[in-house]
């Protein structure tokens, strides 16, 4: 195939003689986020799903964009919790991988803006005391939700898509995240934002990861010059 | 093959999600003690030491319970305070015994002195952070003094009738 193109190129363009020149799909790739769909088979606290897309600009950029629904239920020593709402993150994706030939496989950094509405409620709560001499620790039980919550955050997202077969590809990406807003529940806080995950105690940063796969919906095809080396 | 060797990676890090403990650090703030202070009651700025001072906790069936302080000389005192349901006004009664040595001691003509107080609130419980949860704070703290035939503490004050800290005194008794 590599003799084909550059026999039929040759011809075309006399003053590139040494040069090769592929096919390359621009289109717009679908897929899901298959850890998520796993993770809620087998974490009885965790429920969700994301659709992923991205859409190639130019040779090295793709727009890209994740849409997803989660109820996450935290349980720590002296609170019980819901999350559940729905997310959007939308951005860019840089490719840096250069790729071999005619293949189209991507190491990538990219930056998303996200936001999510969400409820949360408070399922179980047990008061903070150290000193136990009354014994008459005290937990109250009445569910409590917070709704119309929603929070605005920002990515880096960093990842390789690779294809596996024509078109289709697996993909796994990590996701640093700094949170610029959130709704704050009265006399409470969010410990999980849908999209976002975790809150920590200790500052605005988050962490997500992503294992996808994906198909291209190839729209038209550009030419791709490959210049052999010496 | 390299494919393949990824997909191996990708498994394995699907069950490994890291979760940091949460442990409620022992500096927060959280559901605090009531300090109560002595005061001399002829001279009313200073703190006056009570001598041997034995402290008990009373429950609501009027069980005498473990000690909390114990033959002690103290100018200050820092108590448990009970709580259950939050907005609805709880008492916690103490047994404060003076001299706690004089029951036990050989000579007949000396007595300890026990003075009840009954120091009444309003829990109100106030989130801290996703390690400590939720602390009980007390609000409109009100005390009495159970009069006896021979109450040894005089008077009391209410210095703060918000319990939200264990920076300073709440309740002052004279004596």
């Amino acid at each position: 195939m590599m003799l084909c193109a550059l026999t039929s190129f040759s011809q075309a363009n006399p003053v590139a003689k040494d040069t090769a020149v592929f096919k390359q799909n621009y289109g717009l790739r679908i897929g899901g986020d298959i850890g998520k769909l796993v993770r809620s088979f087998l974490d009885d606290d965790y429920k969700g799903f994301e659709v992923n897309g991205d859409y190639r600009l130019t040779k090295k950029l793709y727009l890209a964009g994740e849409l997803g629904i989660e109820e996450k239920t935290t349980t720590t020593d002296y609170l019980n919790t819901t999350a559940n709402g729905s997310y959007f993150k939308a951005g860019v994706d840089y490719n840096s991988y250069v790729n071999w030939l005619d293949m189209e496989n991507m190491i990538y950094g990219g930056f998303r803006v996200g936001v999510s509405a969400f409820s949360q409620t408070l399922n179980s709560f047990t008061v903070y005391n150290t000193d136990q001499y009354w014994n008459e620790q005290f937990t109250n039980s009445t569910s409590q939700e917070f709704k119309g919550l929603s929070a605005i955050w920002t990515e880096l997202i960093f990842g390789i898509k690779v294809e596996v077969f024509n078109h289709l590809y697996i993909g796994l990406n990590g996701q640093l995240k700094v949170m610029i807003t959130q709704d704050e529940p009265v006399n409470f806080a969010n410990l999980y934002v849908p999209g976002f995950n975790k809150i920590y105690d200790s500052g605005r940063l988050g962490f997500g990861y992503g294992y996808t796969v994906s198909y291209l919906i190839p729209i038209f095809k550009k030419n791709k010059v490959v210049v052999p080396e010496e | 093959m390299k494919k393949f060797s990824l997909l191996v990676i990708l498994i394995i890090l699907i069950g490994t999600s890291c979760e940091r403990d949460d442990i409620c650090a022992e500096t927060t703030t959280t559901t605090p003690h009531l300090i109560i202070r002595f005061y001399d009651i002829d001279e009313q700025d200073n703190t006056k030491q009570v001598r041997l001072l034995t402290v008990n906790g009373v429950d609501p069936e009027g069980n005498v319970l473990e000690n909390i302080v114990t033959n002690t000389s103290t100018d200050s005192i820092v108590l448990p305070l009970r709580f259950q349901n939050e907005n609805i006004v709880t008492a916690s009664i103490f047994e404060l015994k003076r001299d706690s040595d004089f029951d036990t001691d050989t000579n007949d003509t000396t007595l300890s002195n026990t003075d009840i107080i009954v120091v009444s609130y309003t829990p109100e419980f106030v989130y801290v952070s996703r390690a400590c949860g939720y602390k009980s704070v007390f609000n409109d703290t009100q005390n009495t003094l159970v009069i006896d035939s021979d109450n040894w503490i005089f008077s009391y004050e209410i210095i703060n009738p918000t319990i939200e800290n264990e920076n300073s005194a709440h309740i002052i008794l004279y004596h």
